[in-house]
């Protein structure tokens, strides 16, 4: 499966949402939940189906300000292809 | 440190429509009227969302053999956990599959015990293998997380790639490739189930295959039998670390398998609370920590990483529970588990029959090969 283009819209698989406690957020999908911390959290909040991955990255890399803006999009898109190979994701 | 439980699995009962030779249950069943009542799982439910659980497994038996599934389902989503559904499939309609995602289900796993029906009804015990087909199209049709459990052993192993491919069509998000593990029923027929090293690197091979030509559709996850792996499994996640299991009376294990262990008193969740349980209780405290263990455990670097293996399988294997676990290829009694597999690969006879036999024909063919589970009082 190929990363995710500008017009993608990633979001949460089927079964897979949000649990977990308000100070510690995780993802909870089949037999497993995956904590989430800063940027991971971030990331995956905005993954709602709505905004496309062109909109997260830009989103994002107004809050990273000063971090290289390529690395940003590079960075975030490994990590959703990592999701969409456990099936935590689609795009 | 003691960390908090992550799942509660709630062996909601152990009636079961199927008869699987495989079966990891308990020789000694739960009888039906021991069963715990709703009431009593709802707040389970609630206790196990305070200790901090996230997960709840629904199996049994035959969970769906509870007419109040519905309703134990829906209280475990209020209560704040991710729902499995851990299912045979049998008793499951489409209304009545309707009714439990309205309920907030939001995973189902179903078994498959073959791609082919003759062979899959044989080992089932049971004719189910169409109506699991039929389920999982109309599971298809819902918004829920779909896996498919696929159990393999020496009787179905030499066709896995056949087996893979029927399950694609079935179009799960996930499949198990679940080795029938060596606990209750299965043990028992543990002669019958056991692969040989051939047919287990074949395995290996395949399913390499296939998770490369699904990577990004299907997620497939596999573990390699522990009675041909080096060091053993770190099995629950080790004890009183990960999980507890309540059975269908109440009685609160820290894994399927623990009530074969001599002289340790199980407590029941109508007499204690759960976290008094888990925090406190002898039994989920007995092989915590490292002072219980033996050498060479004692003193290995893999101690924190797979715990010296399963105290089940050391008790039902050397007789001594706290023992290293003979998988270990460091255990003193690491010979009990070479001489099984010796066995297993001097014979290389299988016993399905050529061509397409029928149930009936299997069953007839091979009556001295196994047990049939059976179901309780």
């Amino acid at each position: 499966m190929a990363p995710p283009q500008d017009s993608s819209q990633p979001r949460l698989a089927a079964g897979c949402r949000w649990g977990g406690s308000e100070i510690s957020r995780v993802v909870l999908y089949p037999e497993g939940a995956l904590k989430l911390q800063g940027t991971g959290q971030q990331v995956l909040e905005r993954c709602d189906g709505q905004r496309t991955f062109g909109e997260i990255i830009a989103e994002l890399q107004n809050e990273f300000g000063t971090t290289d803006p390529v690395k940003i999009r590079d960075d975030i898109s490994k990590f959703l292809e990592q999701l969409q190979h456990k099936r935590i994701i689609d795009y | 440190m003691v960390p908090n439980p992550l799942a509660l699995i709630a062996e909601v009962t152990h009636r079961c429509p199927l008869h699987c030779v495989y079966c990891s249950n308990p020789l000694q069943l739960a009888s039906a009227t021991s069963e715990l009542s709703t009431e009593e799982w709802v707040s389970i439910f609630q206790q196990a969302s305070k200790l901090g659980m996230l997960h709840a497994h629904f199996t049994g038996g035959e969970p769906l053999a509870r007419q109040d599934l519905t309703e134990l389902i829906a209280s475990a989503r209020a209560a704040g956990l991710y729902t499995n559904l851990i299912t045979s499939g049998i008793g499951l309609v489409e209304p009545r599959l309707q009714a439990l995602v309205a309920a907030g289900l939001d995973h189902i796993q179903v078994s498959f015990q073959d791609s082919r029906e003759g062979p899959a009804n044989w080992i089932a015990g049971a004719k189910a293998h169409t109506h699991k087909i039929e389920l999982s199209h109309a599971i298809r049709r819902h918004k829920v997380a779909f896996t498919v459990n696929l159990v393999v052993h020496r009787q179905n192993l030499d066709h896995l790639d056949e087996m893979i491919a029927f399950i694609e069509q079935l179009n799960p998000e996930r499949v198990e490739i679940a080795h029938a593990q060596y606990y209750g029923w299965a043990l028992k027929n543990r002669a019958a189930l056991m692969p040989t090293r051939a047919q287990l690197e074949r395995a290996v091979e395949v399913v390499t295959a296939a998770e490369k030509r699904l990577a990004g559709r299907i997620r497939i996850d596999s573990v390699v039998p522990d009675y041909y792996a080096k060091y053993p499994k770190a099995c629950m996640g080790g004890w009183g670390r990960r999980l507890m299991l309540i059975n269908p009376a109440g009685k609160v294990l820290p894994c399927h398998a623990a009530e074969v262990i001599p002289g340790l008193e199980f407590e029941n969740v109508r007499e204690k609370t759960l976290a008094w349980i888990w925090w406190e209780s002898a039994s989920f405290r007995r092989f915590r920590g490292e002072d219980w263990m033996p050498e060479p455990c004692r003193s290995c670097d893999r101690r924190a990483e797979d715990f010296g293996g399963c105290r089940c399988q050391a008790l039902l294997l050397t007789g001594d529970a706290g023992a290293t676990d003979p998988a270990c290829s460091l255990a003193p009694k690491h010979h009990l588990v070479e001489a099984a597999a010796l066995a297993a690969n001097e014979d290389l006879v299988i016993a399905e029959p050529a061509g397409a036999p029928s149930f009936v024909q299997l069953q007839r063919e091979t009556a001295e090969l196994w047990q049939y589970r059976t179901n309780p009082e």
